[in-house]
Parts: C-alpha cells; structure tokens; sequence
C-alpha cells in the first residue's frame, strides 16, 4: 500500500470540509422553520417525546411526525419524556385527546377559537379581517360550547354546535374545547365529454427525442404528459393529459388555499401586498403535492410532464407567475403585463416561463403557459372560456357570461367581440347574507313554494345550516312569483322586516338580505346590460348563451331570468357548459393553432370599464330590483 | 462526451437522473461516476443510501485487492458525499439523511485511518463529545461531529445523557486534549458546570481543553460555567476546536 502524501490528504480534508459547511449552513437555515429530526419520510428520529409524535406506519417503525413547518416544533419538544404517540389534531376527524399531557394549547381568556386554531397550525379563512363579517370561519365545536360566550349578534345566524371562529371567546379557560373546521366539499364540476381535436401540441416525440417547440429537451422515458389548469379564485382543476393521444387521463379539483388571504381578488392583491410571496407559495405548493400524488397513483415520474397551461383571471395568473399584482387593484386595473403590452414592449399577453424558475415539479426542462389576459381582471379563464365554446367563430351572436368570484361577460359576432367583467360579491357565496353560506353540506340549493310552505332540498341532504347562491336566486324569484315580495324587496307585508324560511331551524331571510342581493344581482346585470348595448344586441337577438362557471351550473336559469340575474335569452338558447376554462386549456395545451389564434383573437377583443360607462349608475338602480331585464335594450 | 447511460451503476444513474437538475453540476458528476470503477461506484451507491454497513465492507474489500486510499477517498466517497450535497440543498432529503451519510463516510474512512498512520498522517486532535446528562437532544451535537471529522479530528461520541464520569474517563482513555459538551435544555446546561467541577477536583483540568454547546448556551453561561469557548454553530465549532487546541499546546508548552 502506498503512503498517502500530507498535502494530498489535505486536499481531500479540504474539500470535505468545503462539503460539509454547505451542508451545516443548509441545515441551520432548514432548523429555521423545520425539525432537524424528521426524516424525508416524515418520521421522527429523536430519542425524546415530542407532542408532534404520532402512530408509527409499521409497527415498530419510526413515529410519524404530526408538526407542520410553519409552528415552532421546539415548542413540542416535550422535556424528560420518551417517545410516545399523541393522537393529536387529525383535521378531518374529530380530535380525542388522550395524551396525560397538555396536548391542547393552554387557552386564555378572551382568546377566540379562531386563536387556538392559530396555535394548532389548522388554518380557517376569513376575509373580513375576524370581524363576523363574512361567515367564512364556520366551524363546529364539537366539545366546550360551555367554556365560550354565548353567540354574538353576527353570530345569530348560527344555531345548534356552530360558531363563527373569530367571534367566540374564550370565558372559562379550564373547559377543554374541540373543534372542526366545517367540513368543506364544495360541488366542483367534472369534465362534459372531451372534444376531439387535432393534435398538435407544443411537446412532440421524434423518435427518440422529446421536443418542445422544435427543440430537444429530453430523451424519451415511454410518455409524454401535460396540465391543463383552471385556476380559479376558489376552486382549482387540474387536468392531467396524455399529448400523444390527447387523452385525459386523470382530473383532480381542490379548494385554492389562497383562501387564508381573502376570499375575494381585492382581498388578495392586498394580502399579497403585506404578506408579498405566500399566496404564491401556497398555491405552487398545492399544485406540487397533487402532481406528487398523482405521479404515486399512476406510477408515473414527474419527469414526463412536459408542459402546463394555466387559465386563471389576472390577479390569480401573476400571483402564479411570481408577478406583483399591486397595479391590478387599482385603476385602471391593468396588470404589468399588459402595460407592456400596451406599451408595445410584449407582443401578447400570454406568458411562457420554465417551470424550475416557478418552483414546480416537472421535468425540469418543462414550460408553464399562461394563457392570454384580455384585459384589466378579464383574463386568461376567459380566454380559455372562448376556446372551448368557439365563441369567436360561430354563426350569428354569440354570449358566454361566466359566473365565478368574480363575473364575466362577452359578446361576440359578426367579426366583433365586447367583454366586461364585474365583482359578483361575496352576497351569492353567502357573504352579507344573514343565513347564506357558500355551497357546502348543509346549505340550501333550491327551493319552492308550496301549499303555504317552502319545501327545500341541502347539499349532501344534510339538516339546513343556511342558504347557498342557487338557493336564494330560487327564493328571490319564488317570492316575486308569489306575489311576497316587491321587485324592491319589500315584503307584501310592508312592515315586516323578516320572513321565517325554515322555522325549526331559525333559518329566516331579511329586507337588509334581499337589500345586499339586489346589490350583487344589480352588478351582474349591469355588466350583462351594458355590454350587449355595447355590442347593439338585445337578449332576444342573442343566438346562444353559454353560462360557465361552478355557480351558473346549479342555477335554475328561469328563476335566474326572473329576478334580472341572467338576460331573458329563449331558454332553449342557453347552454350550461360547466367548466369551460380547463376544457380550453387542454385546447390550448394541445393544439399550437388553437394556441396561436387565441392569442391573435384576444388583440381585438373591446373592453369596457363599468364604472366609466356615463350612465352607469342609473342601469344600476333599475337593476337593483328583483325583474327580468328588458327584452329590447335601449 | 460521457452520457448518463455510461454509469455502469443503476442506483447512481437514478440518482442522478432524478435529483440533479444543474447542467454543470450533472456535467460532472456523469464525467465522474462514467469513468469510476465499478466497485468505487458501488461504494458510492452505499454512502448515499446511508447505509455505512455495506460502505465498510466494501471499502475493506477496495483496500484489499489494491485501490489507493486517496482514489477510494475521491472516486468513492468523496463524489458520493457530493451528491448528498446536493440532495439537501434541494431539499429532497434532511438532517437525518445527512447524518446518516456522514456516518457512512466514517465507516469508510475508519479502514483508510490505519494507512494514515501509517504514513504518518496524525489526526489533527482528539475530541470527546456529548450531551449531557438529563438531555436527549443530539443534532447539534451530530452536526459539529460531523464538521470535526471532516475537518481531521478524531472523534469518541459519548452519545446523549452523558455523566461526569463517563466524561472523565473517555478523556483519559484517550488522551483527548479537547471535550465538548451540549446541552438543549435550560435545565441540564447546569450539568456543563457539575462536569467542569469534577474535572477540577480531580486534577485534570489543565490537561483539557473544554467547549460547550447549544442553542441556549451564550458566551456569557460559557465564562460562568469555566469552560474555554463556545461557538454558535457547527461551523464555528471546528474553528473553536482549533484555536482551543493551539492554546492548550502553548501552555504545555510543546
């Protein structure tokens, strides 16, 4: 055996210890926000307890750990005790606490259950800043009622084991309280009948090679796969597709977790202001971990995911694409990207960028395209909206209003386009509304008059806890049918304030409900108003109507037409097509031409602000009331 | 130019394929691991799968049918601890990872250690380090092992709960002229001046070196308590263990 020489060696020492300082300076920024402890498995290897332990996979395997990274987990390190398993938090089952230590956080007084949600890491939306406003923090309490004040006045429309979380305060901190979020399943829509297109997607396999755009990016690994994303305000769809058969080959939706900055798009831009970077990362993560899952269902390796189409409004699109959105919420509502194009500095509104440079996990050379914005909040959805319907080249006049967060209308024919977009409020979701709430188990979806009483059907046929956006369109339009109600909300009745709607369960609706509806109501018909006057249309001349969008699917449209929410087009003219956003964007991830024309069709699209409109205010006071839109515009 | 199909080892080959992304970065390690002999390949593929038992066993097997110490060192270890590098950086694995590597590459470097020797190559010092007692919080503990072993130390691990005594006599088993003690927990640093005193009373404390540790320990606790030093985290550990060394030597004269 050789000698080993001094300075060789040395060498060697040297660039281990290079090695290992990059590592030590990692791993004391990782131990900022991450237990040193937890293995990639997220398993524990720490030979004490912990209040983050929880049952191990296997038998004797390692305990899992419960921690999130956002708590300091030190502050579950338990002192003197061994391992044990903690049954903890589970957030989708009910919590039993059996650990002999304190497993739930000691409370205060006048600390609300929307802390101890804090203090546990179980995140619960708001968008009124806690302020019983917005009736998002719903949750159950299922132990301690006794322990919390009694109900709020904003709370009042809540019976039975539910509190609004930011109102309920603790009064007597030795009641132990349990909690659970309320149990969100939003209706989201599934894929119509895929449309059968030519393929010509932006990915290609030439032989062995995987080509984007003509250039070499990958060998191939036996599939080529892309996104299609619709990226709603509230709710996500991802749309897994294979590009060599142009097959879906698996749909996901989930609640946007951007929740926790605000429901609404202002809310957002603003949260985004003071917390710049979270809404992002919140998202990016989300869209990581269902890639993640669904490459461990199918087997597959994220590597042969090659390119993602995202179709979001503005603000939800540059949010993604790391953009700031300040300029959006404020006149004129323009994102930076659109100046530049504006300014002649783009070419297009549609963004391209790697998905590395994004934090996404594909292949590594794979690219992100953010379809087009049209202009100001009307974006890439809508773009997309169009390429799934075609709006742009059917006979005669064409309408797509699709109903979200936020709504959007346009109308097209005839070599021209027109489109607005206005605020839906939160009224629909609930928002404002005594006994609304957004479509979750328990909320009313539709109901009639009958026989002197209102009969009702709740999602998941669960007892009622409130009313959902369908849910009060159908009582706005029973009560005007029936003569209980005046176009300007005043009961028949006229000194009546409220009528009862579900007596045993206190569910009633107000003069100040039919007030903050009408509101919402009046926004939605201006824009649907003022943009076909735009164009020199009439609701009677319009050839289809396409309503897209959760929301407009669980519609009743003669009721919607009845109150104004909807033009009074011929109903056999309206078509529902659900969610027409990932449809378009699987055209669009599928079919360069597709691709192209959109991106051509969106430069002549008009756009008009509301709000400039000179008479705007008055269409808006004759909207307010609870009456179909003129057949004939003036 | 070497391709990613040329590394004989399928593990590696994986490896690299899955989790480094850098172009410069895979440029190299494919020119690397193409060219290594296979059974380098096969060591590296241990290291990084943290599995030291297998690392041992092979480096013993390279050793003895005739692969230079210096070659094991660059082709098999030192390339594989790269690529863990690497992994950390980007988050695909973590501290107990890490560690577990880090104890893979001991168990390599413990058969090139006798040839070290043997080429009169000393370590750079001798250090004993613990947790003390009452304390089970090892990570910090871990990482300044891991600092100092690749730094050229020797390093006797005393593991967590630690007694005086047990300090004591892995001192002068050994001869270290350093020790290092961590302690997590508020109520166990006191256990730092407990074995500081012993140390004293026993007449050994000019012959050692001390420093302490931990996210609680402040220069301040470190004077209170007659230690030599502290430092704030691995890194600084290694240097602390140095200049520490320096003085003892001073004073002894040598």
């Amino acid at each position: 055996m050789k000698k080993i020489d001094k300075s060789a060696y040395q060498a060697r020492l040297d660039r281990i210890t290079e090695l290992f300082e990059n590592m030590a300076t990692h791993a004391t920024e990782q131990s900022s926000f991450r237990c040193p402890y937890k293995n990639r498995f997220n398993e524990c290897t720490a030979v004490f307890g912990c209040r983050n332990q929880r049952k191990p996979k296997k038998e004797n395997g390692l305990l899992l750990c419960g921690g999130d990274d956002k708590l300091n987990y030190q502050n579950a390190w338990e002192e003197g005790q061994k391992p044990s398993y903690h049954l903890g938090w589970d957030q989708s089952k009910q919590a039993k606490n059996e650990s002999n230590t304190t497993s739930t956080q000691t409370m205060n007084i006048n600390q609300t259950v929307f802390d101890l949600a804090d203090s546990l890491a179980v995140k619960i939306p708001t968008s009124c800043f806690r302020t019983g406003i917005c009736h998002e923090c719903i949750v159950e309490i299922n132990q301690g009622m006794e322990g919390l004040v009694p109900r709020t006045e904003s709370e009042s429309f809540l019976e039975g084991d539910y509190r609004l979380a930011c109102q309920a305060q603790v009064i007597n901190p030795d009641i132990n309280i349990t909690f659970t979020p309320l149990h969100r399943k939003p209706k989201i829509l599934t894929l119509a009948k895929e449309k059968d297109i030519a393929l010509e997607p932006v990915v290609e396999r030439h032989g062995d090679n995987v080509l984007y755009d003509g250039e070499v990016i990958d060998q191939y690994r036996g599939n080529l796969y892309g996104l299609a994303i619709d990226l709603g305000t509230t709710t996500v769809v991802i749309n897994f597709i294979n590009l060599e058969t142009g097959q879906s080959v698996h749909l996901r939706s989930f609640e946007n977790p951007q929740r926790f900055g605000g429901s609404s798009i202002m809310h957002r831009i603003s949260y985004d202001g003071k917390y710049e970077g979270e809404l992002r990362k919140a998202i990016i993560n989300a869209i990581n971990k269902e890639i993640e899952d669904w490459c461990n269902q199918a087997g597959i390796r994220r590597q042969e995911i090659y390119e993602i189409v995202v179709a979001g409004n503005t603000t939800m699109r540059e949010l993604f694409f790391r953009l700031n959105v300040q300029s959006i919420g404020q006149k004129p509502y323009k994102s930076l990207i659109e100046k530049e194009y504006l300014s002649g500095a783009r070419q297009t509104t549609s963004l391209t960028i790697g998905t590395r440079r994004l934090g996404l996990r594909a292949n590594p050379k794979a690219r992100v395209y953010g379809a087009p914005i049209i202009a100001s909040h009307v974006g890439g959805d809508v773009a997309s909206d169009m390429v799934a319907v075609e709006l742009a080249t059917r006979p005669g006049i064409s309408m797509l209003v699709d109903v979200g967060t936020n709504t959007e209308v346009v109308v097209a024919g005839n070599g021209r386009i027109i489109t607005a977009s206005c605020p839906a409020g939160p009224a629909f979701e609930g928002g404002g509304i005594k006994y609304g709430m957004p479509g979750y188990e328990g909320a009313i979806e539709s109901i009639k008059w009958q026989d002197g009483s209102f009969n009702y059907n709740t999602i998941g046929n669960t007892a009622p806890v409130g009313i959902c956006g369908s849910g009060l369109i159908d009582l706005l339009a029973e009560l005007r049918t029936h003569n209980m109600m005046s176009p300007k909300g005043v009961f028949s009745d006229r000194k009546q304030y409220e009528l009862s709607i579900v007596n045993h369960a206190g569910i009633s609706f107000s003069r100040q409900d039919a007030s903050n509806l009408a509101q919402a109501k009046a926004a939605n018909y201006c824009g649907q108003y003022i943009v076909m006057r735009a164009f020199g249309v009439s609701p009677s001349q319009v050839d289809q109507l396409f309503l897209a969008g959760g929301f407009a699917n669980y519609v009743d449209i003669n009721n919607a037409i009845a109150i104004g929410f909807l033009p009074p087009v011929p109903e056999e003219r309206i078509i529902k097509v659900g969610n027409a956003s990932v449809q378009g964007a699987r055209e669009i991830l599928l079919s360069r031409s597709q691709r192209q024309s959109i991106n051509e069709l969106v430069r002549n699209i008009e756009h008009i602000e509301l709000e400039t409109t000179p008479d705007f205010f008055d269409i808006f006071v004759e909207a307010c009331q609870f009456k179909p839109m003129p057949k004939v515009l003036t | 130019m070497p391709e990613l199909n040329d590394i004989t080892n399928s593990f590696i080959k994986d490896e690299i394929d899955e989790f480094i992304e850098r172009n410069d970065e895979r440029f190299h390690l494919i020119e690397a691991f193409s060219q290594a002999d296979p059974r380098l390949q096969d060591i590296s593929a241990a290291l990084i799968d943290g599995d030291n038992t297998t690392v041992d066993k092979l480096t013993k097997e390279a050793l003895d049918v005739g692969f230079e110490a210096l070659e094991i060192m660059d082709n098999g270890l030192i390339i594989a601890m790269s690529i863990v590098g690497i992994k950390f950086r980007e988050n695909f694995i973590f501290v107990p990872e890490v560690l577990a590597c880090a104890r893979a590459m001991k168990a390599g470097m413990s058969h090139i250690e006798p040839i070290l020797s043997a080429s009169g190559i000393k370590p750079v010092g001798t250090v004993i380090m613990g947790t003390v007692k009452g304390d089970l919080h090892d990570i910090g503990k871990n990482l300044c092992i891991m600092m100092l072993r690749g730094a050229g130390f020797e390093v006797h691990d005393l593991g967590v709960d630690t007694s005086e005594d047990e300090f004591m006599d892995a001192v002068e088993e050994h001869g270290a002229p350093l020790l290092g003690m961590s302690a997590l927990l508020t109520t166990t640093m006191p256990n730092m001046g407990k074995t500081i005193d012993t140390f004293i009373d026993n007449d050994m404390r000019e012959d050692v070196k001390i420093m302490v540790g931990g996210a609680s320990v402040t220069q301040e606790f470190s004077d209170d308590m007659g230690a030599d030093g502290t430092a704030a985290d691995a890194v600084g550990c290694v240097g602390l263990a140095k200049t520490l060394l320096e003085e003892l030597k001073r004073e002894q004269g040598e």
